[in-house]
């Protein structure tokens, strides 16, 4: 038994070698993103929960994207809420910890009831049946190059980075399962490929709140909300993203039309 | 004999409660702390390469051996040439690590360290909507450490 190098004279090196150690994966990329501790302290010490509370929703806003740290252990979700009660009062960091309280809850949920994170823990709500939705996810959506230009450049930055912004994850999730009508779980493994942060229940239990299976209804979006909170990164003009647009009454009507009314 | 601190990829941290519990003031010298780098196991929770090079670098960090091979077999192996008679490990949801933790417990004893709780609650909450659980947790989750 072997015991592998901790030391390395550069990243590039230990890249090299963790391709060695995992054969299969030898062509894939690398995220810019560091691993370890240190990485960890400083975007912790550069928290901002008050301006997160209004800033969140945009692709812009003040996320502090220590969810990788976060689930590895690297910091714990109480390091993080006790860091931002020392930046704040109760009001202005109340959206900050309640959305620390959502890892919080999944985390939960897989421990009680493991066997959900791969199943329906519900029927969708979207007048289809799970049968409806297919196996496998289209090859356009795993090479990014599907006919919306928000959805490729969300597929390739979750490619190349492992992370994506919450909303963005929410409107590419959306669009695999309900604009595409492909089964949760098929969208669940692409994410978990590439995502630092990806985690069975955060992850698994989120495409089931956007799929219906865990939630009242289905999560959708239009082309208005898309160009709000995602306009300033990502190309969401209509003529490249066509299928987005209408109000709401009229996208439930097309991509639901047997659902009951909302 | 001698205990054994086992990281799995929920507790990379040199914080976390499990080290403590692992001090054992018989010894002076502090339990040895492996990761056991499981290429088939990773494959099976859909770790690609990014993920990989994320932990790998994470573990450099620490103060821990890095083996690849199979998870029970090499810790089983381990167990024996160093005569271990605990393992301590990190408290977890995943039920693939929670099924080699019964494995390992066929022949020595392993203790799961739960990490510190966000939020502490007298009663389980009901875990079907998210605001039935917040609308428990939000009495402690604004306090530090999660506790009055
Ligand atoms: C389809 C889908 C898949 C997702 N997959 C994952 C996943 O695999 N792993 C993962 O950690 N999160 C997942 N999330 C939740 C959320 O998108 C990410 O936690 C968040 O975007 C991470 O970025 P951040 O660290 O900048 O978050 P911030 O907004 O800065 O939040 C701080 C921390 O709070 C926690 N958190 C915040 N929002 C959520 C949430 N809605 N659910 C769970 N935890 C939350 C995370 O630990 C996060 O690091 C998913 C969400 C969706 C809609």
């Amino acid at each position: 038994m072997e015991k592998q190098p901790t030391q390395f004279p550069d990243r590039a090196a230990l890249v090299a070698h963790v391709k060695t150690l995992s054969p299969l994966r030898a062509d894939d990329g690398v995220s810019e993103t560091r691993g370890g501790r240190a990485a960890a302290e400083a975007l912790l010490a550069a928290i901002d929960p008050a301006a997160y509370g209004h800033s969140r929703n945009y692709l812009d806003g003040a996320v502090t994207r220590l969810s990788p740290y976060i689930r590895h252990g690297i910091v714990s979700l109480n390091e993080v809420r006790n860091q931002a009660l020392e930046m704040g009062d109760g009001k202005a960091i109340e959206k900050f910890i309640q959305e620390l309280g959502w890892r919080d809850f999944w985390q939960r949920i897989y421990a009680q009831n493991p066997d959900w994170l791969w199943h329906d823990i519900e029927d969708y709500k979207t007048g289809f049946a799970a049968d409806d939705y297919a196996d496998t996810l289209p090859q356009d959506i795993a090479a990014g190059e599907t006919d919306s230009a928000a959805m490729n450049y969300f597929i390739s930055v979750l490619k190349t980075s492992g992370y994506l912004h919450n909303h963005a994850r929410m409107y590419l999730a959306a669009y695999i399962v309900h604009w595409r009508r492909v089964k949760w779980q098929a969208g669940a493994v692409f994410f978990l490929a590439h995502l630092l942060d990806g985690d069975p229940a955060s992850n698994n239990l989120s495409f089931q709140w956007v799929a219906s299976t865990f939630a009242n209804k289905p999560y959708f979006f239009n082309l208005e909300n898309l160009q709000k909170f995602a306009g300033m990164e990502a190309p969401c003009d209509y003529h490249t993203n066509k299928f987005f647009g209408g109000s709401y009454d009229d996208l439930a009507l097309k991509l639901f039309p047997d659902m009951e009314a909302l | 004999m001698s205990k054994l601190i086992w990281l799995h990829e929920d507790c990379l941290r040199a914080t976390h409660q499990l080290f403590t519990h692992a001090q054992d003031p018989a010894h002076d010298k502090a339990a040895n702390a492996v990761y056991i780098w499981d290429d088939a196991y990773m494959t099976k929770m859909h770790f690609g390469l990014k993920r990989r090079v994320f932990i790998y670098e994470s573990l450099c960090e620490l103060a821990v051996d890095i083996y690849a091979g199979d998870t029970i077999e090499t810790l089983k192996d381990m167990q024996h040439r160093l005569g271990v008679d605990e393992i301590i490990t990190g408290k977890t949801p995943n039920p693939a690590l929670k099924s080699m933790m019964h494995g390992l417990r066929e022949t020595v004893k392993v203790s799961a360290i739960a990490d510190a709780p966000f939020v502490q609650m007298d009663s389980p909450p009901e875990l079907r909507r998210f605001f039935k659980y917040w609308n428990k947790a939000k009495k402690n989750a604004f306090l530090y450490d999660g506790r009055p």
